[in-house]
């Protein structure tokens, strides 16, 4: 009984864990999801781009305890929203300086040698921006402590009357954020006029254009807006993980995961595809040394493209 | 209205438009048809800018076409139904329609528009939630088309909106393509394998073969012609 | 590609190469360059592994630092735990590196693209983990003072630099031989089009595993070496992003799918990478890595295949053959009277063949004979299902239902290249030709079907080349040619594996009416030459003269079937093509 109740505290724990980072995995699925699921572009840079999401968090942090404000817990979380327009912007402008003359209506036709190119492309992006990173924030791990992050609501389990549920308080809002984000980014692309739009440009890029819409300038938007809403997802894990410029690449494979678990081109899928991560990442601690925690990711990626490549929500790729 | 002058189009070395002329005035039905690879589908897209042409113009109420990008060339009231229909399969047939009404000009003609979609097209407005992919051939078509209507165009240009369809769908289709032409007015460009429903319904009609124009005339001259049969069957 | 018939300049190439490259190491006293002399070859052969896989593929690898790390911890174990000279524990690498490309190798052929460079990526990072986790995170090499020459320490650096130029050496003669073989050439052609090489009769999947062992192989023995070297070996190092994207970098500067492409990109990006780091590594850490990206994003922008093939399509020409003799036997074969049909075997029987995709049925109850020695004629209005027909002969699709019986053999779940074996050859609507080989190297590979002799292979090339009458061209790249070159070269290559009956789809599609008649005399000479023919042609007016039988096609049924005359009066056919009301209003005539 004693051993069960033991056992049954680090089970909810670990579940408890895996919901919440999930939370915020779904959301960095999602962005993902808007490019390579909808648009399909594949974005090797896509990790990069949270870990510049963390940095511009950090720095956003810094720069508000300058000012002459009494300082409040919420700060951080703030600045992880408000990364997501800034890098919005900056995807939006790589985009047509560079990934356009990999994709979209110029690349159409030549479909496995525009993959090849935005591969190599993004690849090439990837080591820029890490390794630039490197040079600008230098390889300290950075973290964006507030006081919350070594905070806990308790709550106790009707069980047992010394076992008792953790949820760290940071994690928590992380993840409350993290899902408001996630449903707003839902409704615009299903209900407002430019959500329809990227979606047509996606779903039928010549028949987009005859109704008169530029695909390309689409394709511009949505990679905009999926680096911004990665980029928020890297905000709010920075307010709980020490990270790092090379920091991308553990991520770039599990948002990967992610979507191509929820099913391509599927909103929705992509967050559950993340959150599923997330839960499988935690409970792997249960029965394996944490050092292996990575490389779970990287087996239940594997797992996931050669079993199934359709997603396990594949039937629901047809909705966005 | 549309003015197209020994247009050429190259595909890597393969000639699939040879100086083609051809004109359409406003309120006129226009038909083109030819047997399959005869480059009918080719002309539909250089004039909406998907391929590029290689020689001659195309001018449209008196501006050059061909300066322009594609998407602009669908804000100028062309309204291009492709072959295959191509609607948006993961989008809801309102979604559709609603991208239809994309140009500016068409979003304050918007209720009307939609109006007249359902009054042509009724099961539209009950399957209105319903996602495109999962709509029949026919309606996909008439999807297809009510999207077209819903730009509110001035040229209407349709690319075989009879492919592979039942025989009683396809009459259907080119009943409400008449009513089209006759009730509203509009100024119709058809392109069609089926000789015969194109040729009597249309005002002029184009022969295309291999890329070339083969025969043109008004509708009844058409008819007569039995070269149109030899066009199509090699005897 | 390179060209054929240097194999002794290539040969010698590799041997001045060498020679200079230990006559510099001999005169060089500092350290630092000579470390510098050592890794250049070493990176080298890992761009050469990753060519032989992605360069000539066309799957892209991110992930070849899983061989490399491999080969290099196991060099590194094997010398801790069992006391194992490095002298055998990099050949030991090598196997684990070649294993590695089996159990890799075969699950992951079946992804293509993206799926297949993310899932590389996945393969070094989740290594680079357990790694960790069995404690392996830093390992130093342990001095064998007592026979250090036997432990491969040697104090002389110069013996490493001459290491690694043999290994470079060995890497070298592996690359030529597999490029100047039917390996390479099934490769490059699996690379350009991977449907075309299958029905070309080449086992893709066998190839591609082929390839995938080799290049791990290669990719360990670097490893191995690099660790002997550097003396120290982490997981980072071996296994991490920057090692697969190394390997991917100096092929791609240098030049995709060549043999000195990586030994040119080495040689370049290598040191420039590695001076910036000493000098710069201090103030600006990252720099190797920004290097890199801005290399990659400099040749795909402005060289997508590298600084060699940029550099040949500008100086290099291809040298022509004397106009060759058209040849006469196959205009007096096409005057020859067609013989008569012998006794009407059916070669091919197809019943009840059904497809459908998702709701719509493509292809509805098909069944048909084709008898040996004649022309059928396949035509129906777009859509009909034609192209699917094909598909389904062939083994690209697989049939719902149906019976396809070749020759007394059941075709049913045979994958293409065991079809085009059985005597099927085939062409496309869309000619897939491999844009960056030449005709004669297009066509080969359709005669490695019926030869496992390369030269037999050659000269049956030739010999249907010269069926075609494209002997001329032979050596231009298949990029430059017209569409009635290409269509011919694509039946050329069809006739190389010596089929016995051809699918032929829409050979005449964009010809001019003069081409036309070429292809049909050469058409007709095919089949007088034995040679049975299905085709599917929409120019009706070619196909009533050429084909001997039609089959109709409409919405996935035999519409009809008969002799031309018959067929085109047949009511059905006359409303399929030109509609109902025609049909009815020529009816009322």
């Amino acid at each position: 009984m004693q051993s069960f109740g033991v056992f049954a505290e680090t089970f909810l724990q670990a579940l408890t864990a895996g919901l919440l980072v999930g939370a915020i995995y779904g959301l960095m699925c999602v962005g993902l999801g808007l490019i390579f699921g909808v648009m399909r572009v594949i974005n090797f840079a896509q990790g990069d781009f949270l870990m510049l999401g963390m940095y511009v968090t950090l720095y956003l942090v810094a720069g508000i305890a300058l000012l002459p404000f009494q300082s409040s817990t919420a700060v951080p979380f703030v600045a992880a929203i408000v990364a997501g327009p800034i890098l919005c912007a900056a995807g939006y402008l790589l985009h047509r300086a560079l990934i356009s003359r990999v994709t979209g209506t110029r690349a159409a036709g030549v479909e496995g040698e525009g993959h090849y190119a935005q591969l190599i492309l993004t690849l090439g992006l990837s080591l820029i921006v890490q390794n630039g990173g490197l040079i600008l924030f230098g390889s300290t791990p950075q973290s964006v402590r507030t006081a919350l992050s070594s905070r806990a609501w308790e709550i106790p389990l009707r069980f047992n009357d010394t076992a008792a549920l953790f949820l760290n308080q940071a994690r928590t809002i992380a993840a409350l954020v993290s899902i408001v984000v996630a449903v707003a980014l839902y409704w615009i692309i299903n209900r407002s006029r430019l959500g329809k739009m990227l979606r047509a440009a996606a779903d039928n890029s010549m028949a987009a254009t005859y109704m008169g819409i530029d695909v390309d300038r689409a394709h511009r938007i949505a990679f905009g807006i999926g680096i911004g809403v990665t980029a928020v997802a890297g905000g709010l894990v920075a307010t709980f993980n020490p990270f790092q410029p090379y920091v991308g690449l553990d991520y770039v494979i599990i948002m990967y995961a992610g979507v191509v678990l929820g099913g391509m081109g599927s909103i929705l899928g992509a967050y559950w595809g993340g959150m599923t991560i997330g839960l499988v990442q935690q409970l792997s601690t249960l029965v394996l040394p944490t050092q292996l925690q990575n490389a779970t990711i990287f087996v239940v990626f594997l797992l996931i493209v050669l079993i199934r490549p359709q997603g396990l929500f594949g039937r629901a790729s047809e909705r966005v | 209205m549309l003015q197209i002058e020994s247009l050429s189009v190259n595909y890597g070395g393969l000639h699939a438009l040879s100086e083609v002329s051809l004109s359409v005035r406003e309120g006129q039905y226009v038909a083109i048809v030819g047997p399959n690879g005869a480059g009918k589908t080719t002309l539909f897209k250089a004039i909406s800018g998907m391929v590029p042409a290689s020689g001659g113009g195309i001018r449209y109420q008196g501006r050059d076409l061909l300066a322009l990008p594609p998407a602009e060339r669908a804000r100028l009231g062309i309204a291009h139904v492709p072959e295959g229909r191509q609607v948006f399969n993961s989008m809801s047939v309102l979604e559709n329609l609603e991208i239809g009404a994309y140009p500016p000009a068409a979003r304050t003609h918007w209720r009307r528009n939609l109006e007249r979609i359902f009054t042509l097209f009724p099961v539209l407005a009950e399957r209105r939630a319903q996602l495109a992919g999962t709509l029949s051939g026919g309606e996909q078509q008439m999807l297809a088309i009510g999207r077209g209507i819903a730009s509110s165009p001035r040229l209407l240009m349709l690319d075989e909106p009879s492919m592979g369809l039942a025989p009683a769908v396809a009459d259907l289709i080119f009943d409400r393509i008449g009513a089209l032409h006759r009730d509203d007015g509009l100024t119709l460009l058809l392109v069609e394998q089926r000789v015969a429903e194109a040729v009597q319904s249309c005002d002029f009609g184009y022969v295309l073969e291999s890329g070339r124009v083969a025969l043109e005339g008004p509708n009844e001259v058409l008819l007569a012609d039995d070269r149109i049969r030899k066009v199509y069957l090699g005897m | 590609m390179a060209r054929r018939g240097g194999l002794g300049t290539s040969l010698v190439i590799i041997a001045l190469l060498a020679l200079a490259w230990c006559a510099l190491a001999a005169v060089v006293a500092n350290s630092y360059y000579l470390l510098m002399l050592t890794l250049v070859p070493i990176w080298a052969v890992m761009g050469l592994s990753w060519n032989l896989l992605s360069g000539y593929t066309g799957l892209v690898s991110f992930g070849h630092a899983a061989f490399f790390g491999l080969g290099a911890y196991t060099v590194v174990i094997a010398l801790i735990r069992f006391d194992l000279t490095p002298w055998f524990g990099i050949p030991l690498g090598t196997l684990v590196g070649a294993l590695a490309g089996i159990v890799i190798g075969y699950p992951t052929f079946r992804l293509r693209g993206h799926y297949f460079a993310l899932s590389m990526l996945a393969y070094p990072m989740a290594l680079l983990y357990v790694f960790v986790w069995l404690g392996y995170q830093e390992v130093a090499l342990p001095m064998k003072r007592a026979e250090p020459a036997w432990f491969m320490q040697f104090a002389d650096y110069r013996v490493y630099v001459a290491l690694a130029v043999g290994l470079l050496v060995v890497a070298l003669l592996v690359s030529l031989a597999v490029e100047r073989s039917r390996f390479g050439m099934s490769l490059l052609a699996i690379k350009q089009n991977e449907p075309a090489a299958e029905a070309a009769g080449i086992d893709t999947l066998k190839w591609k595993m082929r390839a995938v062992m080799l290049s791990g192989a290669l990719a360990a023995a670097a490893g191995g070496l690099y660790a002997v070297v550097l003396l120290v070996v982490t997981p980072e190092s071996v296994f991490g992003v920057l090692t697969s994207a190394q390997a991917l970098v100096v092929t791609l500067f240098g030049g995709v799918g060549t043999l000195w492409g990586p030994v040119i990109g080495a040689a370049i990006l290598i040191p420039l990478s590695e001076t910036l780091q000493a000098e710069l590594g201090d103030v600006l850490p990252g720099i190797q890595g920004v290097v890199y990206g801005v290399a990659i994003l400099l040749v795909i922008l402005l060289a997508p295949e590298g600084i060699y093939w940029r550099l040949r399509d500008r100086f290099y020409r291809p040298r022509r053959a004397p106009p060759a003799e058209m040849d006469a036997s196959a205009d007096t074969e096409a005057a020859a009277a067609p013989a008569e049909l012998p006794a009407r075997d059916p070669i091919l029987r197809v019943s009840g063949l059904n497809k459908s995709f998702g709701g719509l049925r493509a292809v509805a109850d098909v069944g048909f004979e084709v008898h040996a020695g004649e022309i059928l004629g396949i035509i129906g209005p777009n859509g009909a299902g034609k192209t699917t027909l094909f598909n389904l002969l062939n083994g690209f699709l697989r049939l719902d239902d149906g019976e396809i019986v070749f020759d007394g053999h059941s075709m049913i779940g045979l994958k293409p290249n065991r079809v085009c074996r059985f005597g099927i050859g085939r062409t496309f609507q869309v000619v897939r030709s491999f844009a960056r080989m030449s005709l004669l190297h297009n066509v080969v590979v359709g005669a490695y079907a019926v030869t496992t002799n390369d030269a037999d292979a050659f000269r049956l090339a030739r010999e249907a080349l010269r069926r075609v009458a494209l002997s001329a061209e032979a050596d231009d790249m298949a990029g430059k040619l017209t569409n009635k070159q290409l269509r011919l070269m694509e039946l050329a290559r069809a006739l190389a594996g010596r089929p016995r009956l051809l699918l032929l789809d829409e050979p005449l599609a964009g010809l001019g009416s003069a081409e036309v008649e070429d292809v049909l005399a050469l058409l007709r000479s095919i089949s007088a030459g034995g040679v049975t023919i299905v085709i599917i042609e929409h120019t009706m007016r070619a196909m009533v003269r050429l084909a001997g039988r039609f089959i109709v096609l409409d919405h996935g049924r035999v519409l009809a079937s008969g002799l031309p005359n018959e067929v085109t009066n047949d009511r059905n056919v006359v409303e399929a093509y030109l509609g109902a009301k025609w049909a009815a209003i020529r009816a009322a005539d």
